[in-house]
């Protein structure tokens, strides 16, 4: 090989070699771009930038005035990224002792300002990207934090990563809890919170972020990209006070009879607005709002559901309340089966009225009533569909989910089990379950005068203060029965208060009607130590209802377990305090007729001044048949009707001074010299001094009564 | 007969200037694409921004292009020993005086911007070894030029190293393709090439598995001296078979230890024919081979240290790497490339690469932004424009009448290779990750600023390239 030969070579082989290396370069390039691009696109999308939801601030849940039920408070979380690429070195060691001490001061004083100063060089040396510096931040501090050295720099320069999340807070703790709610990963949601979770929710925004670990996404910019927009807020019916008043009285009455749980609820019988709604049970630590029992569970209501059977009777005019029944001593068998009542006055009546039955809630009574009426033919079937007209089989869709649904048995449907005693025991609240608020819609509606109204908890949804959503009360049913026959049912309900078994419930300061219930658990079962549920539903005032409330206590285990005993106390309680704070509920003073003032009820023989006491009757609107011009005045009768007497004084005689105040009195006396002595308070109904006598500088003695 | 000079623009070499500009414009526009959104205002003339400092040292580049094309041509021969020990001072003095950034001592500070000598380094040696190799008396074949000639290379490669920068040390090795196209004998570089290959083996597999690789390769070229080779190579190849099962159920020691034998059997057959040379330039390779293998391997394991041995895991055994850790920098770039598919992104549209995934995605890892906004095609157009770059330059090596000016393109055209080649092949992964720069298009003053000077200087000579 000559040197020509072997140069060429070489230049060949060099050449050769570049060729190979850019061609090795094109195929690792088509590879990575081309052949695996696919699978690094999709890892890249996965793992590296992804645009991650914002969450919305979610809305608040207010009561019917406004107050806050729940909010949502900020919080941040402050990270610190120390090797973000924007940091300068030079930035980070300049104010890396200030911002070690800012910290150390403002921030956390778990490390001195030389342990912040020595974990920020460890963690940036290491390659953290984000690092805590501390969670649960409020604004204010977030404020502060933000114009620290360094981290007025922002995210990019600065390294500060804030992590804006927000927390619900309940200002009235655990004021309707579980009817408020919540929406948690992982578990179903729950209450207004689950079910208005798209209009509190809002929309999240959406911001790229940037994974530096495992699980680990801090935000590439500053600014979101779509920003999140943040749920409404939504009013609810619920009037805190009452609420309040409905769980405390609750609470109270729970812990005294030592029962498992209770529910109380309360309507505005006109717009069937829920104004309290409060769940409380007993757990291994305490009493809790843990399960809506009010919504959530259909139990066999009892003696309350004899207002339904009543007002089918009624309906079908099959009874009028002042027939006559007898009810055996209280104790009666349907075929097998023997039904007794709780009442000991049923032990001694052989016979009574329907009206009186339904006051001392003669279980045999009415059980006989309906038996005898519906339990022929196929009548039974008749007594369903009256049932069903009252709406007693469906659903109330107050807003909160997971509502149970009401079981009323098909009329002689073997699926249903029914048997020959199902009709007497339906039609004393058993062999079918209701919800607490699914009975209490049907006694408001009686409250309403058959009108009946959608239970609702929301009112209002806002944004920004603006109603945006108006929800009216809605109209479920026009009228459930005749009008007769509502009257004649309420009249019945006032009669349980006024004669009946909630007789004790009783206030002299308004007038209310209601139905007391005490359901036994397995009431077939009769060898077992019974367990009960007592309950209380009803209206007041019983004139012209506002508000219907049903109370329902289980298993009450001490002082009692009467419906009247437990469950009315409630009721008479929320009925109280509803009286006392709601001043719309009192009857004004002077809403009465004009009183015509006779003669004998007026204050006679009051004397005084003429000026002061026409003033004065002019104010009451009273009519004065006559005046007087004198200065001195007597009220007198004449024909019947009020007149002013004069009453002159002569210069140096005693005057008469009888039915003056002792202001005036005094004033009389010792302008003409007399001393006066006196005893007693009010008028004077005595003078030692008679008129008419010469003034001597004597003195005198009144007697005031 | 001597010509006279061209000066100016005159006889430039139009094809590769225009190369050079191309690459320049398109690593400045990347340059703003990788900044792209990185927060606040971005001029293009904001000195506070890498592209604004980009656009002034090509402004500077320029001028210093405009320089080169004034200086007498034969100012660079003259001045080649000067300027090589100049930059030597120069890398002397950075371990004293200059600034540490990222662990390495490789820079100087000039006011407010930093200069890395290394670089200066290259264009240096560059000039010195096309001087020394040009020289008259001067013979690669003669071993005392080879040190010498070598060493002119491997001092500056020496304090490079002690600042320490791998990456640009690894540089100088480029020069070993002058050498080459000099006359440096074959059998070093096919030497140097089986140590390497041998070093990868022996740490991407199982030394014993490599070393009886080694003796059945020996075996082979042993039984191919055999007559009757057939035969031999019958019953070696399936014993060979059933030792190969042996190694998969892990009696490696005793394959190991047979295959020993059958070499020695092998040699001894040949031996006693009388074929000794054979036998003794082969047997003591594979020995040597051996030792290298397992000597290589527990290097590695006892020797390196730990980021060392992770550097080379992820290029050789990503598998054995953490995501997050060491394979990081490699993934984000192969993401980053391969998000970009066939067509890319689009300009500006690249978010793995502006979001600072990959990291130093203006400078080292330019490439990525190639990749991932302009796709397969804008790379593929990279790599042309780098093939066309460095296959001229070795074109207008060989029309060169001088030595000097042939031995400085083939100088320029192995330097500007080796950094094309490992820059883009460490993006993807194809050689271990080695920061240096991708010349005329990554972001950096010292390294846009020597690439143009080695370039103008050789646009200098080429002008003049008919004399001598």
């Amino acid at each position: 090989m000559n040197i020509k030969n072997e140069v060429l070579y070489r230049v060949y082989i060099v050449l050769g070699l570049v060729m190979l290396g850019a061609t090795l370069i094109f195929f690792k390039a088509f590879k990575i771009s081309y052949l695996e691009g696919e699978r690094w696109r999709k890892m890249g999308k996965d793992l590296y930038v992804q645009y991650q939801p914002v969450e919305a601030e979610r809305g608040n849940i207010l009561a019917e005035d406004g107050s806050l039920l729940v909010t949502s408070l900020p919080f941040f979380e402050i990270r610190m990224d120390p090797n973000s690429s924007g940091m300068k070195e030079e930035d980070f060691f300049e104010n890396l002792d200030t911002l070690a001490y800012c910290l150390a001061t403002y921030v956390d004083n778990s490390h001195t300002v030389g342990g912040y100063r020595d974990l920020l060089l460890r963690k940036r040396t290491e390659g953290e990207r984000n690092l805590l510096i501390r969670k649960d931040v409020t604004y204010d501090e977030l404020a502060k934090i933000k114009s620290f050295p360094l981290f007025n720099k922002g995210r990019y320069k600065g390294g500060l990563i804030v992590k804006q999340q927000s927390k619900r807070s309940r200002p009235y703790k655990m004021l309707a809890r579980r009817t408020i709610g919540y929406v948690r990963d992982g578990a179903k949601p729950v209450g207004l919170e689950g079910y208005f979770d798209d209009v509190l929710g809002g929309k999240a925004g959406k911001q790229l972020m940037q994974r530096v670990g495992k699980d680990i996404w801090i935000p590439v910019n500053d600014l979101t990209e779509i920003e999140p927009q943040n749920g409404n807020d939504i009013v609810t019916t619920i009037d805190i006070n009452l609420q309040d008043i409905s769980q405390q009285a609750l609470s109270r009455a729970l812990q005294h009879h030592n029962a498992s749980h209770g529910t109380a609820i309360v309507m505005e019988v006109k717009t069937g607005a829920i104004r309290a709604i409060a769940n409380i049970g007993k757990t291994e630590d305490g009493w809790w709002e843990t399960y809506n029992y009010a919504v959530g569970s259909a139990i066999e209501p009892g003696s309350t559901f004899k207002l339904a059977s009543m007002l089918a009777l009624l309906e079908d005019g099959y009874v009028t309340l002042e027939d006559s029944i007898s009810i055996n001593r209280g104790k009666m068998t349907f075929y097998d089966e023997e039904m007794i009542d709780a009442t000991s006055q049923s032990f001694s009546l052989d016979s009574t009225t329907v009206r009186e039955a339904f006051e001392i809630s003669s279980n045999v009574g009415i059980a006989k009533l309906i038996d005898r009426h519906y339990n022929k033919g196929d009548n039974a079937a008749r007594f369903i569909e009256q049932l069903k007209n009252m709406n007693l089989h469906l659903l109330t869709d107050v807003e909160i989910d997971g509502e149970a649904k009401p079981y009323i048995k098909e009329a002689y449907n073997e699926d249903d089990d029914w048997s020959g005693i199902t009709l007497p025991w339906m039609a004393i609240g058993y062999e079918l379950t209701i919800t607490p608020l699914q009975l209490l819609t049907f006694y408001n509606t009686v409250a309403n005068g058959g009108k009946m109204m959608k239970p609702y908890l929301v009112s209002d949804i806002l944004r920004f203060g603006e109603t945006v959503q108006h929800f009216k009360p809605t109209v479920v049913k026009k009228q459930i029965a005749s009008k007769q026959s509502i009257q004649a049912v309420r009249e019945l309900l006032e009669g349980v208060v006024e004669r009946g078994t909630a007789k004790r419930l009783q206030s002299n300061r308004f007038r209310f009607a209601g139905k007391t219930g005490t359901a036994q658990f397995d009431y077939l079962k009769k060898n077992r130590r019974q367990r009960y549920r007592a309950s209380f539903a009803g209206y007041f005032p019983a004139e012209n209802p506002i508000y219907s409330c049903m109370v329902m206590i289980s298993e009450p285990r001490e002082n009692g377990f009467y419906g009247a005993d437990v469950a009315g106390p409630v009721f008479r309680e929320i009925a109280d305090r509803c009286f006392e704070t709601k001043v719309d509920m009192h009857q004004p003073v002077n809403n009465f007729p004009k009183p015509v003032y006779t003669a004998n009820t007026l204050p006679l023989r009051d004397a005084g001044q003429s000026k002061e006491m026409r003033f004065l009757l002019d104010y009451l609107e009273l009519p004065v048949a006559e005046t007087t011009g004198a200065e001195w005045s007597v009220l007198e009768e004449d024909d019947g009707k009020l007149a002013m007497g004069s009453r002159t004084a002569i210069e140096n005689l005693i005057p008469n001074v009888l039915g003056m105040g002792l202001r005036d009195a005094l004033f009389v006396l010792e302008n003409r010299g007399l001393k006066v002595k006196f005893s007693g308070s009010g008028k004077v109904v005595r003078q030692s001094i008679k008129p008419g006598k010469r003034i001597r500088g004597q003195t005198i003695k009144l007697t005031l009564k | 007969m001597s010509r006279r000079e061209v000066a100016g623009f005159r006889n430039i070499d139009w094809m590769t200037f225009s190369l050079y500009i191309s690459m320049v414009i398109i690593g400045w526009m990347m340059i703003y694409a990788a900044g792209y959104e990185d927060g606040g205002s971005y001029g293009i003339f904001n000195l506070d921004t890498p592209v604004g400092k980009q656009t002034m040292w090509i402004s500077l580049s320029i001028l210093i292009l405009l320089i080169t094309t004034v200086v007498d041509w034969k100012f660079w021969r003259t001045f080649s020993y000067f300027i090589y020990a100049f930059a030597l001072v120069l890398l002397v003095g950075v371990l004293f005086f200059g600034v540490k950034v990222k662990g390495a001592t490789s820079w100087i500070r000039l006011g407010g911007f930093t200069l890395q000598p290394s670089e200066f380094a290259k264009f240096a040696t560059c000039l010195a070894m096309a001087s020394y190799l040009s020289a008259f008396n001067t013979n690669l074949s003669r071993f005392r030029h080879q040190i010498v000639a070598s060493l002119l290379f491997l001092l500056p490669v020496g304090l490079i190293l002690m600042q320490p920068d791998a990456g640009s040390a690894i540089v100088f090795f480029g020069f070993m393709v002058v050498l080459y196209r000099e006359g440096m004998p074959s059998i070093l570089y096919v030497i140097l090439f089986a140590t390497i290959a041998l070093f990868i083996l022996a740490l991407m597999y199982n030394p014993s598995h490599v070393v009886i690789a080694l003796f059945f390769l020996g075996i082979l070229l042993l039984i191919n001296g055999f007559k009757d080779k057939m035969y031999y190579l019958m019953g070696f190849l399936s014993w060979s078979a059933l030792s190969f099962l042996g190694v998969y159920y892990g009696y490696t020691r005793y394959v190991l230890i047979a295959y020993a034998i059958a070499l020695i059997v092998f040699s001894g057959l040949h031996w006693r024919k009388g074929r000794y040379r054979l036998v003794k330039s082969l047997v003591p390779l594979i020995i040597l081979g051996s030792v290298f293998t397992y000597s290589a391997n527990y290097g590695f394991h006892n020797y390196l240290k730990s980021h060392q041995q992770d550097r080379l895991n992820v290029w050789l055994r990503p598998e054995l790497c953490d995501p997050h850790g060491s394979l990081y920098n490699v993934l984000q770039s192969k993401l980053a490339i391969g998000s970009g598919g066939l067509q890319g992104k689009g300009f500006l549209e690249g978010t793995m690469t502006k979001l600072n995934y990959v990291p130093e995605q203006s400078t080292d890892f330019i490439f990525c932004t190639i990749g991932e906004e302009q796709g397969f095609i804008g790379s593929f157009g990279i790599i042309i424009l780098f093939f066309l770059l460095v296959s001229r330059i070795i074109f207008l090596a060989e029309r060169q009448k001088s030595d000097f000016s042939r031995l400085y393109a083939y100088g320029i055209a192995g330097i500007l290779f080796v950094h094309f080649f490992v820059n883009i092949g460490m993006t993807m992964g194809l050689v271990p990750i080695i920061g240096i720069p991708l010349p005329f298009i990554s972001y950096g003053g010292s390294s846009l600023m020597s690439f143009t000077l080695m370039l103008g200087v050789l646009l200098k000579l080429d002008a003049n390239h008919l004399n001598y």
